[in-house]
Parts: C-alpha cells; sequence; structure tokens
C-alpha cells in the first residue's frame, strides 16, 4: 500500500476513468461475440487473434501462482486448531535454554511463515532440497477443490460463487467490529485516510493503482468475456458492470478499513512493547523501583538519565530503541507474505485467537477461490472453443488435464528457493501486460472495429445507445491514460536497473535486498516478452495467411479465367 | 610465689559472645558481597501481578531464603540446610539483591556458583509458584531459564484436519463425475429409443460447453443473418 490513505485517491480515480468504461467494454464484448476471449478478438479482427492469446497466457501465469496463495491460506487455517497457536511462541531449542536461535532474531510470526510455512533458503541462488510436503500437500488440495467447483463447466461455477461472494463479508463484517473495539486500531484508521501528497507525484502509485483495479476487477484477463458469453442476449450489462464494480471498490476500501484497523491494533502494540522494553532496561540498569518510571514517560525518562549519569547511560545506549509510532505503521506492507505475517501477528494477541484465526484464513481462503474460478474459467473456455480439442475430449477431461498441468508446474514454488520465483511471477507476470493488453482493447474496439458500429451492437443488445461517458472513456480518455502509464513502466524499468528483491537472511532475522541473478532477470524479461509479444506475432501471421490465401485465390482465378 | 590466675568472668564471656554474634553477620554480609559465587536477583512484582502486588518486605525475604533452602536440599538430597545458609544483601529499590549460599558445616565458606545455578534450574517452577511469579518477572541474572517442553503430538493436528478435507472433496468430485457419467449414459439410451429425433443428440457447441444445460428456449443466434460483416476489412 503505498502511502496508505493516499492511496485511495489514485484508486478512485483510476476505478472512475479505467474501470467502470473497460469493464463495461469486456462484457460488451463477450456478449455479443458469445465466445471466449481468443474467438471473440479474432472475430473483430484477424490480426487481433494475438490479443486473446495474450490474455489467457497471462490467466496461465496467474494461475500457476496464485494457487500458492491459496496453499498457505490452507496451511494456516489448519494450523489454526490448535491450543496455541504455533506463531505465537517460539519453540524451544535442543536443551530447553531458550528459544530457537533464529525465531529470537526475528518474530515468532516471521519464524513460522518463512521457517515452518515456506522453509525458504537464504538466496535465489540455492536450488535444491525438495519440496515442502505439507506445501505441496496444500497446493494439491486447493487445485482438486478448483477443480470441484470446475469440473462440470461454468453452470456448476454460478451456484458456488453466490457463498464465495457472500460470505466474506460476513466475516469483514464480524472483523469490522473485532477491529475497532481494539486497543490502537484507531491510529491505523487514521493513518490510512491521511493522504501522504508526495506519493501522489510518484507515477509507481498510479501504475500500481491501476494494475489493482485491474486485478480486481479482471480486466484484461480475458475471464469477463469468458463468464459474459454465456449471458443472454439482452442481458443489461451497463447496469450491471456499474454495480459490480461499485461493489468491488466498496468493499476493497470497507477490507482496507479493516485491515488498517488492525494494522494499527498491531502497530501500537508494537510500538508499547518497545517502550516496555526500554522500561525494563532503564529500571534495571539503575536499580530504580518499579513505579517510578511508567510506559507513558519513558521518553522523559531517557533523557533525564542521560543527563544526570551519563556514564552508567553509556552502557546501554546501543540498547535502548528508537520507539515510533509511525514507524510501525510505515513498515511497508510488501509482497503477499506480509498480509500473512501481519494478520497472523494481530490474531495472535486477540482473545480467542483460534477462533479469528479460523474466520479469517477461511475469509481468505473464499476470496482467493473465488478469483482462481475466473482465472480458471479464463483459460477453459477458449480451450473448449477449439474444435478438435472439444471434440476429442470430454469437457471434464479438459479442465482436469488443465488443473493437473497448473499443479505440476506449480510445485516448483513449494521448493526452498520457491517463494522468490514466486515473487518474480507476483511482480512481472501481470503488470505490464495486463497495461498493454487493455490498451490494446480499447484501441482496438474504438478504432479497428469502429465506435459508431461497437455502439450500435450495444443498442441492439441493449435497446438503447451507451451513455456519453462511456463513449468518452473509450475514445478518447482511457487510451491515452494507458500509454502513458505504459510508457512510465517501461521508463521505470528501465532507470531502475537491476531488479532486486527481499530474501530473507536467517541469522539477522530479516529481509535484505539482493539483485536477481543472471538466469532470473532472463527470465523476467521472457516473461514479460512472451504476453506482450503474442500480440505482434498472431498479427504478423494473420498477414502472412492472407497474403498466401490471396495468392492462392489470384492463382485460381488465373487458372479459372485461362480455361 | 604465688600466681593469680584470673577465670573468665560472667561478663568477659557475655561480651566475647556477644562480639561473635555482633561480628558473624558482617562477617556474612562481607561474605556475601565480595563473592564472586554470588547471583544477583530481579523481582518484578508490579509487572506481573499489578494492582494484586505484595509489597517486598523482610518477611518475603524470609520465603525467598527459604525456598532457596529448599531448593538446596533438594538439589543435594541432604537435610541439612537451613535458613541461616542463605545470605542476601544488596537490596535495591527496583526490588534486586544478590544472595549466596553458604555449607551449612562450615558458615565462612561458600557454595560454587555452577552448582547453586543447577540447584536453581531443577526447583525454578516451584520457586516462580511460590511468588506467583514467571521466569521473566523473577529473574536469577546469568541463569538460563528452563523452558518447558512443547506438547508433542503424535500426528500433527494440522494433518488430520487436511485429511477431512481432502476425504470430503474427493468423495464430492467423485459423485459429480458418476452424475455426469450417469446422465450421458441415460442421454444415449433415450436416443438410442427415438431415433427419429436424432438432430437433437447433436449438442450444439456454441461456447465450448454443452449447451444442454442453459434452455434453448429462445433459440441459437444466427449470426449468418447479422447486418455487420463479421470481419473488418482493412
Amino acid at each position: 500500500m503505498h502511502g496508505g490513505g493516499g492511496f485511495l485517491i489514485p484508486y478512485l480515480l483510476m476505478l472512475l476513468l479505467e474501470g467502470i468504461p473497460l469493464f463495461c467494454m469486456e462484457l460488451a464484448i463477450g456478449q455479443k461475440m458469445r465466445l471466449g476471449s481468443i474467438g471473440a478478438w479474432s472475430s473483430i479482427s484477424p490480426y487481433l487473434s494475438g490479443l486473446g492469446v495474450a490474455s489467457v497466457i497471462t490467466s496461465l501465469y496467474l494461475c500457476l501462482y496464485y494457487n500458492v496463495i491459496n496453499a498457505w491460506s490452507f496451511w494456516y487455517l489448519f494450523h489454526s486448531f490448535q491450543s496455541v497457536l504455533l506463531w505465537a511462541e517460539c519453540p524451544v531449542n535442543s536443551n530447553r535454554t531458550g528459544f530457537v536461535e533464529e525465531c529470537a532474531v526475528a518474530s515468532p510470526t516471521q519464524f513460522f511463515f518463512y521457517r515452518e510455512t515456506l522453509n525458504i533458503s537464504s538466496s535465489m541462488e540455492e536450488t535444491g532440497g525438495g519440496l515442502h510436503m505439507g506445501q505441496a500437500l496444500c497446493l494439491v488440495l486447493a487445485w482438486v477443490i478448483v477443480y470441484l467447483f470446475i469440473v462440470r463447466g461454468v453452470k456448476s461455477t454460478g451456484v458456488v460463487v453466490y457463498f464465495t461472494a457472500t460470505f466474506p463479508y460476513v466475516v469483514l463484517i464480524i472483523y469490522l467490529i473485532r477491529g475497532v473495539t481494539l486497543h490502537g486500531a484507531w491510529n491505523g484508521v487514521k493513518y490510512m485516510f491521511t493522504p501522504k501528497l508526495e506519493q501522489l507525484a510518484n507515477p509507481q502509485t498510479w501504475i500500481n493503482a491501476a494494475t489493482q483495479i485491474f486485478f480486481s476487477l479482471g480486466l484484461g484477463f480475458g475471464s469477463l468475456i469468458a463468464f459474459s458469453s454465456y449471458n443472454h442476449h439482452h442481458n443489461d450489462f451497463e447496469k450491471q458492470a456499474i454495480a459490480v464494480s461499485l461493489i468491488n471498490s466498496g468493499t476493497s476500501i470497507f477490507a482496507s478499513v479493516v485491515t488498517f484497523a488492525i494494522y494499527g491494533f498491531k502497530a501500537t502494540f508494537n510500538y508499547e512493547s518497545c517502550l516496555e522494553r526500554n522500561r525494563l532496561l532503564l529500571l534495571n540498569t539503575f536499580d530504580l523501583s518499579e513505579e517510578t518510571i511508567s510506559v507513558e514517560n519513558v521518553t522523559a525518562w531517557i533523557s533525564q538519565l542521560n543527563s544526570t549519569h551519563p556514564d552508567t547511560f553509556s552502557t546501554i545506549t546501543d540498547k535502548i530503541q528508537d520507539c515510533s509510532l509511525e514507524a510501525e505503521l510505515d513498515t511497508a506492507v510488501e509482497g503477499t507474505g506480509l498480509a500473512f505475517i501481519v494478520y497472523s501477528e494481530a490474531i495472535k494477541n486477540m482473545p480467542v485467537p483460534q477462533l479469528w484465526s479460523v474466520l479469517y484464513f477461511l475469509m481468505l481462503l473464499l476470496l482467493g477461490m473465488g478469483s482462481m474460478l475466473g482465472n480458471v474459467t479464463a483459460i477453459i473456455t477458449p480451450l473448449a472453443d477449439i474444435k478438435v480439442l472439444s471434440r476429442t475430449l470430454s469437457n471434464e477431461t479438459i479442465n482436469g488435464l488443465v488443473c493437473l498441468l497448473c499443479l505440476l508446474l506449480g510445485l516448483g514454488f513449494t521448493s526452498p528457493s520457491g517463494n522468490y520465483w514466486f515473487t518474480i511471477f507476483n511482480e512481472y507476470a501481470a503488470t505490464l501486460s495486463l497495461l498493454f493488453i487493455v490498451f490494446i482493447e480499447v484501441i482496438s474496439v474504438c478504432y479497428v472495429y469502429g465506435l459508431k458500429r461497437f455502439e450500435k451492437d450495444i443498442e441492439d443488445m441493449l435497446g438503447h445507445r451507451p451513455h456519453w461517458y462511456l463513449k468518452l472513456m473509450w475514445a478518447l480518455v482511457s487510451p491515452l491514460l494507458l500509454l502513458c502509464l505504459f510508457i512510465f513502466y517501461i521508463i521505470n524499468y528501465i532507470q531502475g536497473g537491476a531488479p532486486t528483491y527481499q530474501a530473507w537472511d536467517k541469522h539477522m532475522g530479516k529481509s535484505v535486498v539482493k539483485e536477481y541473478p543472471i538466469y532470473g532477470q532472463v527470465f523476467i524479461a521472457l516473461l514479460l516478452v512472451s504476453s506482450l509479444s503474442c500480440v505482434p506475432i498472431a498479427a504478423l501471421y494473420a498477414f502472412c495467411r492472407r497474403k498466401t490465401r490471396s495468392a492462392v485465390r489470384e492463382e485460381h482465378s488465373n487458372t479459372n479465367t485461362a480455361e | 610465689m604465688r600466681v593469680k590466675v584470673q577465670m573468665p568472668s560472667g561478663e568477659m564471656i557475655t561480651g566475647f559472645l556477644l562480639t561473635i554474634i555482633l561480628l558473624s553477620p558482617v562477617v556474612a554480609q562481607d561474605l556475601c558481597k565480595e563473592s564472586k559465587d554470588g547471583f544477583k536477583v530481579r523481582i518484578s512484582l508490579k509487572t506481573a501481578l499489578g494492582n494484586d502486588a505484595y509489597e517486598w518486605n523482610e518477611s518475603e525475604k524470609f520465603l525467598f531464603r527459604s525456598t532457596l533452602a529448599y531448593a538446596m536440599r533438594k538439589k543435594t538430597g541432604e537435610d541439612t540446610y537451613n535458613i541461616e545458609n542463605i545470605l542476601v544483601c544488596n537490596d535495591t529499590k527496583r526490588v534486586s539483591f544478590i544472595f549466596v549460599v553458604t555449607l551449612p558445616a562450615d558458615p565462612t565458606q561458600l557454595i560454587p556458583k555452577e552448582e547453586v545455578e543447577r540447584a536453581v534450574r531443577q526447583s525454578k517452577h516451584r520457586i516462580n509458584n511460590a511468588f506467583l511469579l514467571s521466569d521473566m518477572t523473577l529473574e536469577f541474572v546469568g541463569v538460563p531459564p528452563t523452558l518447558a517442553v512443547p506438547i508433542q503430538y503424535n500426528t500433527p493436528p494440522w494433518l488430520i484436519v487436511f485429511g477431512v478435507v481432502i476425504g470430503i472433496v474427493a468423495v464430492g468430485i467423485v459423485a459429480l463425475l458418476m452424475s455426469t457419467v450417469s446422465k450421458r449414459r441415460r442421454a444415449k439410451a433415450k436416443d438410442a429409443g427415438f431415433d427419429q429425433d436424432g438432430d437433437d443428440e447433436g449438442i450444439v457447441k456454441e461456447n465450448g460447453t454443452a449447451l444442454s444445460g442453459l434452455n434453448k428456449k429462445d433459440g441459437v443466434y444466427n449470426q449468418a443473418f447479422s447486418n455487420d460483416e463479421r470481419f473488418t476489412k482493412l
């Protein structure tokens, strides 16, 4: 989250300028063409079939790594059924004199995540070490459940989504009530709503807001086109688009409020623990009675004792920690792992932690599973459109094969260095390609297919022309904005030098920044190029085919006239 | 010549005894303060008990000394340790002090540090409970705490929950697949019976999935009759 509350402004702007218009557009395309993403874009123009392929490839990458997050949620969920949560206390070392060293240096929640859950290696180069069996099992379970939901096709998906969509609201409300009654929650919520203006000037914030909107609405993945292709021809998608995007973003903001409340609780708890440690240090060094220093006047006492007894104070200067609530709130929420660490830390300090833990991870699972359904549908719908496949294999077999393939590839993420590969996918697989795909989508609908023709189609489906706001966005604002963001991203990437990642150092108990090895950087480039290049390659292929076909036709007509 | 031998009088004996008695705590204090075999103890009553904290006074110190004597007895197995063998000094307002343990046989000699440490570690739990404190709030500086062994399970509980969930899911999948297979078999049998309606068998794969699940009452949208051209002329 970039600057906490400051993120709200780019988020809402992106929703209005990009989210709603593009959502509407994708629904319209799917409903009109009644084909998956590859078929739909081929129908608009044969040169654009690459766009559908790019969407499918991006969805494939997303499927591969997203289910690993669900596997983690399962792992945490299953471990919540214990009297003492494993991430609440450090494990004891072999001669029972203290805690395991790695855990003592870091915190129990970080230890549980990095060591017990991931068994992470200290850098990406350290390959080998087999798979983490628990993780692999949870990943298998995640894929089996996805298969259960999609085995009959979209019909069964539709029913399931009713539950997966409503249960998270129930949990969020429960958490909201629990969250705002926690001590220090208000600090977090206040932090969320204070915008940081210098973050707004950073184009990276806007890029992240755009990709966040695309991600949460499912734009550019082809899943919207896939889903709406099953719609009734005269379905009123315009109202649905607006309703769904507003509800979706409203939910995101609601969830952020809850998250920040819990975050504020965690930050306040850590801040007060830091003060308490300082207080104890002062009491022990100067042998003062316990009532003299309280948590509130620790800082005052520090300065006082520094001036009155400088020599004794100098012995503990390096041990006195700087406690700051702002710093705690600022500890950047980077990477998906931190969502697990932050929340598990907050949960372990609540009363009856097992209940809260189960509720939270169940909610995470449902949200994650819901997203997975959309992603997998985006892959299997175009696959089923291919006549060759659908004639030889039944629906269930195709779905099963897709799930199996993704599972086998995804097992690579459960190896010790797997989390670093996961970070590559998380950061690079979807961001640039989404921007590019959505940009080409808007351009092709407005200028290749023709805005007038599109308007007529919508009138045919809905009975009225689209609203002027949508037309303005489609034709002008969205493409321009996307182009700007796309250029900013490329400039940022080139200027940023070698890409880096956060590696977990087990001796220091914190993350250190390391550069990706050569093969890592090559892989990143491959990821980006593989989805982006589909569009020009497919266009070139279509061009060549046309030329050969027209050459064949000319020959044919020549021979005919000759006869 | 006669020499007068003076027998020690009652006052002299009393005076002598008194000096010894008065000196011994001084001697004892010296043993405690200057010794390297002593342990510093820190007690945080307010942190542990809050408002229920009792006051640290002479009686509490008495309890402490007797608890330590108990610890020494338990460790060595000898019943000779008494409260006089535990010496306490350097009291501060923090509620911290230093103690040493003397040999029961010879009060001028101290028990070495390692033995005292072993005795304390063995009975730490009992000592903590005597004062309603914990390892954090009753600190013996330099003695590492003995942590409780975490609960060991034969099968980790998460594996049990995992087994249950995956069992349910597997049953669900098998059930769904069986129902699909049996539906297809029934459909095939029906078509074999009513062969005139052979066309009905053709499952129109327009969206890639069988349309038989959807209602066909509004027919199939035939794009051959739409006005616009399917392929944009470039």
